[in-house]
């Protein structure tokens, strides 16, 4: 027998009391808004900053976005060797901030750790959406290894139109991949071979969004990471790369609201 | 003079129906799920429901027949449990000790009370029922479509004082939206057929998380439409648009 958690338990309507000299109030709170986790790629939080304003503005909805430990200089504990250590830390995250309803998108790197989230089976995920993802192997369909890569050059393969690209801050070396942060979780391989077939189990609603012009992962791969998933729907987003959240985040916050063909009603 | 009648919501289809001192608990839900949630509060838990005379369940979905629930609240399992063989096969699994298989126009009994399956159709195998006890006749829809022989219950059962009835039209996304549950119109025509004295819609809260309401379920959240549906189609009849824990007493 599976023991599911009784309904209402995930999210209790809270009653605090707040002082606001020399008032006191009691409030009740209740909050059923459905957050977005919003997981950002090798290229770091930055890739990910600009659509989350977006994302929250446009839904009004609660939209965290964290920096994944070890990425932008910050600390990372020796526990988080892979992919999946680093998915059930937010999990517990979640459980933490008593969200449910959660909706996990992840770009790149981020895809491949919202798979392993949807794959931890936690009643605070109702869904999934990978952008561009990495992480299965896909036969005849190997994503671009950009190590050792000049940044024009990963542009050209990450940009439907590289002059897009965000231009590096003087003296800067502008937005590039942080190799040594991710090769902290994924391993030199960068993919996992089970992760396809694990996902062949998973029964939650996944939406696989990508980059006609990705060309890190393409649409074929895209399409491939799609058919892993039973319960999937696919959409191609014309005119863009592999990071479609930076160069066409309105197309990208279009695909994710008009599924199913009604708008968010927030 | 007739048994007393009262309903109080539970929360989606999960009905706790009073005629005289009977207690009869239809379809119950207690749990959510990453893609299953009420939408609503849960009038109560399985631990304060009180005693229940019989437990009647349409078909075996989660959301009507949350068993393990009921099994890990502590629900006393030899409580009548009366339903479709379907949900009958999983009860006893369960350890339910007292199932009472019914199919459409077969009867069991609880003392007093007479449970009756009606006709039902659904994505799986479903009956509805008519439950009477004390001169009062009660409709259940479960999360039926309209099926055309419930019209003739009135003929068959008498007078029905009140019909509880799905609303929401659901269909399901991977299934071409395929329709398997009655909308507000279909209801407000099956209202104006039994002619109940009161009609109380349900399951339409529901909702099966964001990503799954684009991907899996689509349904008319807005139990409005059936009222308004029903002041067009048969304005004599009262409907109670009711929120989970009102009691809600049957004239």
């Amino acid at each position: 027998m599976t023991k599911l958690p009784t309904a209402g338990t995930l999210r209790p309507a809270r009653t605090e009391t707040h002082t606001l000299d020399p008032v006191e109030v009691t409030v009740q709170d209740r909050d059923r808004t459905r957050p977005f986790l919003l997981l950002h790629g090798g290229g770091g939080v930055a890739t990910m900053a600009g659509f989350a304003d977006l994302l929250a503005e446009r839904t009004h909805s609660r939209v965290l976005l964290p920096t994944h430990p070890g990425f932008s200089g910050t600390p990372k504990a020796e526990e988080l060797t892979n992919v999946v250590e680093l998915a059930k830390a937010y999990v517990a995250l979640l459980e933490e901030l008593d969200l449910t309803d959660v909706t996990v998108v992840g770009n790149s790197f981020g895809g491949w750790l919202a798979a392993e989230i949807a794959l931890l089976e936690s009643p605070r995920v109702s869904g999934a959406v990978i952008v561009d993802g990495v992480g299965i192997e896909v036969e005849g369909h190997a994503p671009t290894d950009v190590r050792g890569l000049s940044l024009a050059e990963i542009q050209s393969y990450s940009w439907h139109d590289p002059s897009k690209a965000p231009v590096a801050p003087a003296g800067g070396a502008g937005p590039s991949p942080d190799i040594a942060a991710l090769i902290g979780y994924t391993g030199p391989v960068m993919a996992d071979p089970t992760l396809a077939k694990r996902l062949g189990g998973l029964d939650l609603p996944v939406h696989v969004i990508w980059g006609e012009s990705d060309g890190i992962v393409t649409p074929d791969y895209g399409r491939a990471f799609a058919a892993a998933i039973p319960l999937s729907k696919f959409t191609l987003l014309p005119r863009t790369g592999h990071l479609p959240q930076v160069e066409t985040p309105e197309e990208l916050l279009g695909a994710l609201l008009d599924l199913g063909g009604e708008g968010e009603r927030a | 003079m007739s048994a007393s009648l009262t309903v109080t919501r539970i929360g989606h289809a999960c009905q706790l129906i009073e005629i005289g001192g009977i207690r009869v608990l239809t379809d119950p839900w207690f749990t959510q799920t990453a893609t299953y949630y009420q939408g609503e509060p849960v009038a109560s838990t399985v631990e304060s429901l009180g005693r229940v005379d019989a437990l009647v369940v349409t078909h075996e979905h989660y959301d009507h027949c949350d068993l393990d629930a009921l099994v890990a609240g502590g629900f006393d399992l030899g409580t009548p449990l009366i339903g479709p063989g379907t949900v009958a096969a999983i009860a006893r699994d369960k350890g339910f000790r007292d199932v009472r298989v019914v199919e459409a126009w077969e009867a069991a009994t609880v003392g007093d009370l007479t449970v009756t399956a009606t006709p039902g159709e659904h994505g799986v195998h479903e009956v509805t029922f008519v439950i009477q006890a004390g001169g009062r006749t009660v409709f259940f829809g479960g999360d039926s479509l309209r099926v055309p022989e419930l019209d003739t219950i009135p003929e068959r059962f008498g007078p029905v004082d009140l019909a509880i009835l799905p609303t929401n039209g659901l269909c399901i996304r991977p299934m071409d939206l395929r329709q398997v549950v009655m909308d507000a119109e279909e209801a407000a025509g099956l209202t104006a057929a039994l002619k109940p004295t009161l009609a109380v819609p349900h399951h339409y809260a529901f909702h099966s998380g964001r990503l799954g309401d684009r991907m899996i379920t689509k349904g008319d959240q807005d139990p409005r439409h059936y009222a308004d549906a029903v002041a067009r189609l048969a304005p004599e009849i009262d409907v109670r648009l009711v929120l989970p824990g009102t009691v809600v007493t049957v004239p």
